[in-house]
């Protein structure tokens, strides 16, 4: 605080007096009485909450790997709060050799960290743009998993899910439709009883990898956000609504504001309860309400179309969109979600030693395998194995001093 | 006199020490100064001094400008200050003059500790009682019976200008409830009997014999409290919406400066957003600045003439 200064102002300058030191002496005997009270009810709430089970670890530690590297060392990452939850999951699981910190402060810092080279891996929903890259040469990117942003909504005693499409969506969140009760949306609820109240659009706040997966359909599906908005990790500046931090912040203002309506990963929509998940129409007229299945299924379709390849090492993942999948069964808002590193290690990191390098090529070759048993149970996709391969070759390319990695684990394809 | 030898060369190095510590937390507060300073050039170079008064803050078309962030601090303290300075002064006054003593001491301690409480707590508060109380009752009630002064026009969410102001309110009532209790209590016996022995009630001997007497700490602690509010970011985060255009309405979204920076400094939209959001710092550090020293040349002021009339 600035302004401390001020606090010291005595009294104007007068008789001391003879009843103040009495009075001191009891207001402190008194304030500790209730400094104490509160500790006795703060141990005896966090005793009773302990008896109850409030603390319970549910997670379940992984058996180590039987190769074993040199020494252990803490891994920091930074970065996406789609992938936080999955990346919170695999920090408690990675074997005890290596500690995995990772803070979830959005997609845009996550970037902005691995510019920098303050931490060892970012996570990021967006690729990185061509002016980043030429900001921060050397970053490669690898997929790590994938996932789906749903619309999520607060309408009061409305079981069935409600039909989206991604123009209706535009017009919601660019203002243009603004009640619940709006024929476009009736026209995609038959038989739904829409309530005539006025819709509050929740949004993302600073750079979020969520925003950009979502403008870049809304992009796609509605000529006019396309023109005028186009797709961006920040959100449109002077569009109506309320924004929030992070995925987490998002879900909890719908989840406690009447008639709002959102966007968040599919993990955080089913982990929210008091909130509906929007079904969104794909390109063969269905509506989908997102699984896990009709996310996978959209990677299927798009990666088993004819000359589709992935970008090779170090080459830009911009283009890259799954996207509008047009299978019967596909989710249309499904994206990959990225882990940044850089290629030549020891030319990033002068601090690190050969170990540093080991242990960070063992954990993303973990991530990738070992790791993705998690995936599903936590709502994204696991990783189909024409990914992994291409992560495998990203990986390998990566080198310490102008050599390449020893690898300790397995590097099969996953399940 | 070796006595006295062996005392001496621990007070030099103590001196020495003493000195390059005070002179390095006046350097850091200069660094900081001159590293704002230079890295929002790009800013100013771009925008001049409509960056002050320009209402558009578009990262996406590269456009700042800081009108509605300032508006937002402005507003947001001074809407917290209204709603906390008879609630600081009453709950002071009381604890000084009304309550049994038995209950003076706890009730102190008490307000105190709402000071100890982390703002991401408080914003959690405000997320999940507050905002939504707002949006259910406060909201509507205030629209429907005061929508016609304009102040509360609008969609309401719970979130907002008017949000934010109420959880920075009761931030800052344990700041100027401390001090204006400490003032209060330090008013000479002497001066409280005289006002009750001329047949004052308790009311006249508070407004008579113990407010006047003890302005200086009631002003002091609002300066504080208002420091507090200008500067304060995580609570005010959660709740106040994050628009990045004027408010239009209390009850409507807005954005303070500190909400800005940390929401927006790590957006990765190139060097002129950073630039922009630096500048913005820097009004925010002559806000505060000037806050300060009103608050000195007030005090100062009230020290000079309540002397002869009080003392």
């Amino acid at each position: 605080m600035s302004s401390s200064g001020t606090i010291t102002s005595p009294p104007p300058a007068g008789a001391p007096m003879a009843e103040a030191p009495m009075q001191r002496q009891k207001r402190g005997r008194g304030g500790l009485i209730a400094v104490v009270a509160i500790v006795v009810i703060i141990i005896i709430v966090l005793g009773a909450g302990y008896g109850l089970g409030w603390f319970k670890s549910s997670t379940t530690k992984s058996t180590p790997s039987a190769c074993t590297l040199p020494s252990a060392i803490t891994l920091k990452g930074e970065g996406s709060t789609l992938v936080a939850p999955l990346m919170d999951q695999w920090a408690t699981s990675y074997w005890t050799g290596s500690a995995i910190t990772y803070d979830s402060a959005g997609s845009s810092a996550g970037i902005q960290a691995v510019s920098t080279k303050v931490v060892d891996f970012g996570a990021s929903d967006a690729p990185l743009t061509s002016a980043q890259r030429t900001a921060a040469p050397g970053i490669v990117m690898v997929p790590e998993s994938a996932g789906g942003v749903v619309p999520i909504y607060n309408v009061a005693n409305l079981k069935a899910a409600l039909n989206f499409n991604g123009t209706v969506l535009a017009q919601i969140f660019d203002g243009t439709i603004t009640n619940w009760n709006n024929t476009a949306l009736q026209t995609l609820n038959p038989g739904v009883v829409l309530p005539v109240q006025t819709i509050l659009p929740i949004y993302r706040s600073g750079g979020s990898g969520t925003t950009f997966i979502f403008t870049s359909f809304l992009s796609l599906d509605n000529h006019y956000w396309n023109t005028t908005y186009n797709k961006n990790t920040t959100w449109p500046s002077g569009l109506p609504g309320t924004a929030e931090s992070g995925n987490g912040g998002v879900a909890t203002a719908v989840a406690t504001t009447p008639w709002a309506i959102g966007y968040v990963d599919l993990n955080y929509a089913q982990g929210t309860s008091g909130i509906g998940i929007g079904s969104v129409e794909n390109p063969s007229g269905k509506f989908i309400h997102a699984t896990v299945a009709d996310t996978a299924s959209a990677l299927a379709t798009i990666s088993s179309a004819s000359g589709f390849s992935l970008p090779a090492a170090g080459a830009s993942w911009y283009n890259v969109s799954f996207l509008n999948s047009p299978g019967a069964t596909d989710y249309p808002i499904t994206s990959l979600t990225y882990l940044l590193v850089y290629q030549n290690l020891s030319a990033a990191y002068p601090a690190y030693a050969l170990n540093n390098a080991e242990n960070l090529v063992d954990f993303l070759h973990w991530v990738i395998t070992t790791g993705q048993t998690w995936s599903a149970l936590l709502y994204y996709v696991p990783l189909p194995a024409f990914i992994v391969n291409d992560d495998n070759a990203t990986v390998n390319s990566m080198t310490f001093n102008g050599a390449a990695i020893p690898v300790c684990v397995p590097t099969g394809g996953a399940s | 006199m070796s006595q006295r030898r062996v005392a001496r060369w621990p007070d030099q190095v103590f001196f020495v020490i003493v000195i390059l510590v005070a002179f390095l937390v006046i350097a850091l507060a200069f660094a900081i100064v001159a590293i704002l300073l230079y890295n929002s050039q790009q800013s100013f170079r771009v925008f001049g001094w409509a960056f002050l008064w320009s209402t558009t803050w578009d990262p996406n078309k590269q456009i700042y400008g800081a009108l509605p962030f300032v508006v937002g601090t402005l507003l947001t303290s001074t809407i917290a200050l209204l709603i906390a300075l008879p609630l600081s002064l009453g709950s002071a006054i009381f604890i000084t003059t009304v309550a049994p003593r038995w209950l003076r001491a706890p009730l102190g301690t008490a307000i105190e500790l709402l000071a100890a409480i982390p703002s991401v707590i408080y914003g959690f508060w405000g997320i999940w009682v507050v905002h939504v109380y707002m949006d259910t009752t406060v909201d509507p009630a205030l629209q429907k019976y005061l929508g016609w002064t304009g102040a509360f026009s609008g969609t309401y969410t719970g979130f907002g200008v008017l949000t934010a102001s109420i959880i920075l309110a009761v931030m800052i009532v344990p700041t100027i409830s401390a001090i204006s209790r400490d003032t209060l209590a330090a008013v000479p016996a002497a001066q409280k009997e005289a006002a009750l022995s001329l047949g004052a009630t308790n009311w006249e001997m508070t407004r008579v014999a113990m407010i006047p007497y003890s302005r200086l700490g009631i002003v002091g602690g609002i300066i504080l409290g208002l420091g507090r509010a200008i500067g304060e970011t995580m609570a005010v985060l959660m709740v106040i919406g994050s628009s990045d255009r004027l408010p239009t309405s209390l009850l409507g979204n807005g954005s303070t400066i500190s909400t800005l920076i940390a929401s927006e400094l790590l957006s990765n939209n190139g060097p002129l957003q950073i630039s922009a959001i630096l500048e913005c710092g820097l009004v925010l550090l002559l806000i505060s600045l000037s806050v300060n020293v009103v608050a000195r040349l007030l005090v100062w002021r009230i020290t000079k003439s309540a002397g002869g009339a009080v003392a």
